[in-house]
């Protein structure tokens, strides 16, 4: 007997809170093609405002569980998995990774898995203890990173056979971007008369690096200075005591005039949509995501040298990568911008807006995601047939695939 | 791998080159030097410059150098100092006078193998958040064979840095990790370095410099160790930095261990108070440069430091001190963990040595 419906892919996430993982999660399974794919989304601790952001056709549950070994949640799980005849798992974050690794393990689900990782600090820690290890290796049907030097360390410090890993540049849906209405930054942040007003979107946190801007700001000459802002959008409350340092640092240094923090916003679309450019300094990052919205906000750019998607514009006319961690290059970077003019940064960010939706439009990311559940999906029949098996179909003859190959 | 992309594909690592300094220091070394020379000559990433400080030689070195510097590939700038001044300090005016965006740190009696920059460099161009990047070498004995050891086993460090090949800043404060000619540095992590404290000469407890360097570099950046030997290490009775051999080791640990057993050195307390001044001084430049995390890891690590250098007057007081620090993970980041509670044990347990302090 043949089942003649769409794959069934189930998103799955630690919430729906507002962060990158979760964004891109959101962000693929809206985009997926509805004639191939059921979407389904299953958020397995708590909820969040991004569930708002979810295609209305997408089923939500929120399991609710409490730590890994929640078996509660896991039997909660597995049954929600079952009961809705999922074909293909996609977790997202490591925490979760875990969670599902561990169901399947345990024997209470069998469904495919692919993994999507974005872990961030590989700057401070890239080791592959055990329990990762093992979870990966045993509970992970295909690896998903989000930046080459997290596909290196599935292969080389997991142990993943290559032909499991898989490197996926994040995407940006550049509709929410289209007919936004823009905030006027000068007059929302008392700064008429500054030729040119950037926005950085991060949280004050460690991994993000507002002291090098702040010290760029510094190296910068006067004439250069007082031709600019920095608009600063996110929350100062991540981490105690960070904000708090970093202002010191801004008075110290004497460039608070220079410097608005807005805070955590809900309409940053619409303030990227006034700013005249695009600022990000990191420590590490795998994406950033941030740059994606920059040049889908049509937005030239300053950031940082970290992540995959800058790796991938870097040598682009399209914005300034300098090196992290060194205001100096970010001061020189900031200089070359302010010099470009008004009309040079325009034409600047409309480049990044042709490079974001030639290369980096969700559609064309979630093809590519698709493909790897269709190899995934095939590799798992191949090994496990069924005594009745499931014959998913594509709608190109090409893509078509039965459990016996 | 496969690679999901629609992206142009990246091309920085032409246009991108950075560039690079050797920085060697020689004192004495004609029987070494000619060999590590033409090792450099044969790097199949050749550096921008060569930066020698001689610390004053009585020998051919500074001539053989010379003479190098004539058909040399690159540029050779050489200085001889007036008067002697000792390894680390002339490591520090080296790197002064280096103008490279990464820096090689060189001894003047090992070989480099052909892939050593390229590999080192290659790493820092491609993955721009490390400040620094060190390898593992092959043991070479005095004429230049190889011996059939590794550098991190012969210290004992090779299951530390095999599993942490991003190497947390707070491991170098709690010993030395990695050795000068391994290492190429980032230019803000050299800066950051320079000027060299004055604790770092303590005469009981000295940093050396390439301890210091990474001490820095891991506390305003991310430093990464890879487990290739990519340079011959040549172990001879001359080097200011050897390796132990097995029994060597153990003859060491031996007396370690009866030193433990004598009434407590206050020498001891001395070399925890230099060493929490050393990693003050990296926590405050880490600090300085708004890297605030870092700087407030060190800072637990020099109280640590300060907690064991005035364990108490009693021994219920010195036992409730080291309690303390074993509860709050102290011992785990600032000394060779059990050893170091053994150590502590000892000290509370009996009265203070009269004599150095």
């Amino acid at each position: 007997m043949s089942i003649l419906r769409p794959t069934r892919v189930l998103a799955i996430t630690d919430s729906l809170e507002v962060g990158g993982a979760e964004r891109v999660a959101v962000d693929i399974v809206n985009s997926l093609d509805r004639n191939r794919h059921e979407a389904l989304f299953c958020a397995t601790r708590t909820g969040g405002p991004l569930r708002h952001q979810l295609l209305p056709d997408v089923e939500v549950e929120i399991i609710g569980r409490r730590a890994t070994w929640d078996l509660a949640g896991m039997a909660r799980f597995a049954e929600w998995v079952r009961s809705h005849d999922v074909d293909i798992l996609h977790s997202h974050g490591r925490g979760t990774m875990k969670f599902v690794a561990l169901c399947r393990r345990a024997g209470l689900v069998s469904t495919p898995h692919l993994f999507h990782d974005h872990y961030g600090r590989l700057h401070l820690d890239r080791r592959a203890e055990p329990g990762l290890r093992s979870a990966l290796r045993t509970g992970v049907d295909a690896y998903v990173g989000v930046d080459s030097r997290l596909c290196d360390w599935a292969r080389t410090s997991v142990g993943l056979p290559a032909e499991r890993v898989h490197l996926a540049r994040s995407g940006v849906d550049l509709s929410r971007f289209d007919g936004i209405e823009p905030i006027d930054l000068r007059v929302a942040f008392d700064l008429q008369g500054v030729e040119l007003v950037l926005v950085m979107v991060a949280n004050y946190r460690q991994q993000k690096d507002h002291p090098t801007v702040l010290r760029a700001l510094a190296l910068l000459a006067p004439e250069v200075r007082q031709r600019l802002a920095v608009v600063t959008i996110g929350s100062t409350e991540s981490e105690p005591g960070f904000f708090e340092r970093c202002w010191k640092m801004a008075t110290d240094l004497g460039v608070t005039d220079h410097l608005r923090v807005a805070g955590a916003h809900d309409d940053a679309l619409q303030l990227l949509a006034g700013a005249d450019a695009g600022l990000l300094a990191s420590k590490n990052e795998t994406g950033p995501l941030v740059v994606l919205e920059y040049m889908a906000s049509s937005l030239p750019f300053v950031v940082t040298d970290t992540g995959e998607i800058t790796r991938a514009v870097r040598d682009l006319p399209i914005g300034y990568t300098p090196a992290p961690r060194d205001p100096k290059a970010l001061a020189e970077a900031l200089t070359a911008l302010v010099d470009l003019g008004a009309a040079g940064r325009t034409a600047m960010g409309l480049r990044g807006r042709a490079v974001a939706e030639a290369a980096f439009d969700q559609s064309k990311v979630t093809d590519e995601i698709e493909r790897v559940y269709h190899q995934v999906l095939t590799r798992h029949h191949i090994s496990t047939p069924r005594q009745e098996p499931a014959v998913i179909v594509l709608p190109n003859a090409d893509r078509q695939y039965s459990p016996s190959g | 791998m496969t690679v999901i992309t629609h992206a142009p594909p990246a091309t920085h690592t032409d246009h991108r080159r950075l560039t690079v300094s050797v920085a060697l220091c020689t004192y004495e070394g004609e029987r070494w030097i000619g060999p590590f020379l033409e090792s450099l000559r044969s790097q199949h990433l050749l550096p921008d410059e060569l930066v020698v400080q001689d610390d004053g030689s009585a020998d051919a070195t500074v001539a053989l150098v010379k003479t190098f510097a004539r058909t040399a590939p690159f540029d050779v700038r050489l200085e001889v100092n007036e008067y002697r001044l000792g390894s680390t300090a002339n490591f520090e005016r080296v790197l002064e006078r280096t103008t490279g965006q990464l820096v090689a740190l060189a001894d003047q009696d090992d070989l480099w193998y052909p892939t050593k920059l390229e590999r080192l460099v290659g790493l820092l161009e491609d993955d721009p958040i490390l400040t620094l990047a060190f390898s593992d070498a092959d043991l070479l004995d005095p004429a230049g064979t190889p011996t059939g050891r590794r550098l991190w086993s012969g210290r004992g460090i090779r299951h530390l840095l095999t599993t942490h090949e991003i190497v947390p800043g707070v491991l170098f404060a709690r010993r030395a990790l990695s050795t000068g000619c391994t290492m190429v540095a980032r230019r803000r992590a050299v800066e950051a370095a320079l000027p060299f404290p004055s604790s770092l000469d303590d005469p009981i407890a000295p940093m050396r410099h390439d301890r210091w360097l990474s001490l820095v570099a891991g506390a305003v950046g991310t430093v990464r160790a890879i487990p290739e030997p990519l340079l011959g290490f040549r172990v001879h009775p001359d080097q200011q930095t050897g390796v132990l051999t097995s029994s060597q080791l153990r003859r060491r640990l031996l007396r370690a261990g009866a030193a433990a057993l004598r009434p407590a050195d206050p020498s001891r307390a001395h070399e925890h108070r230099a060493r929490a001044r050393q990693v003050a001084e990296a926590a405050h430049r880490a600090d300085c440069l708004g890297d605030f995390n870092e700087a407030d890891e060190l800072h637990r690590v020099v109280r640590h430091h300060e907690a064991r250098a005035d364990l108490g007057p009693t021994v219920g007081r010195r036992l409730s001190t080291m309690w303390t620090e074993l509860t709050t993970g102290g011992y785990d980041r600032s000394t060779l963990g059990a050893a170091g509670v053994l150590a502590d044990a000892a000290r509370a347990l009996r009265p203070p040595r009269k004599g150095r302090s």
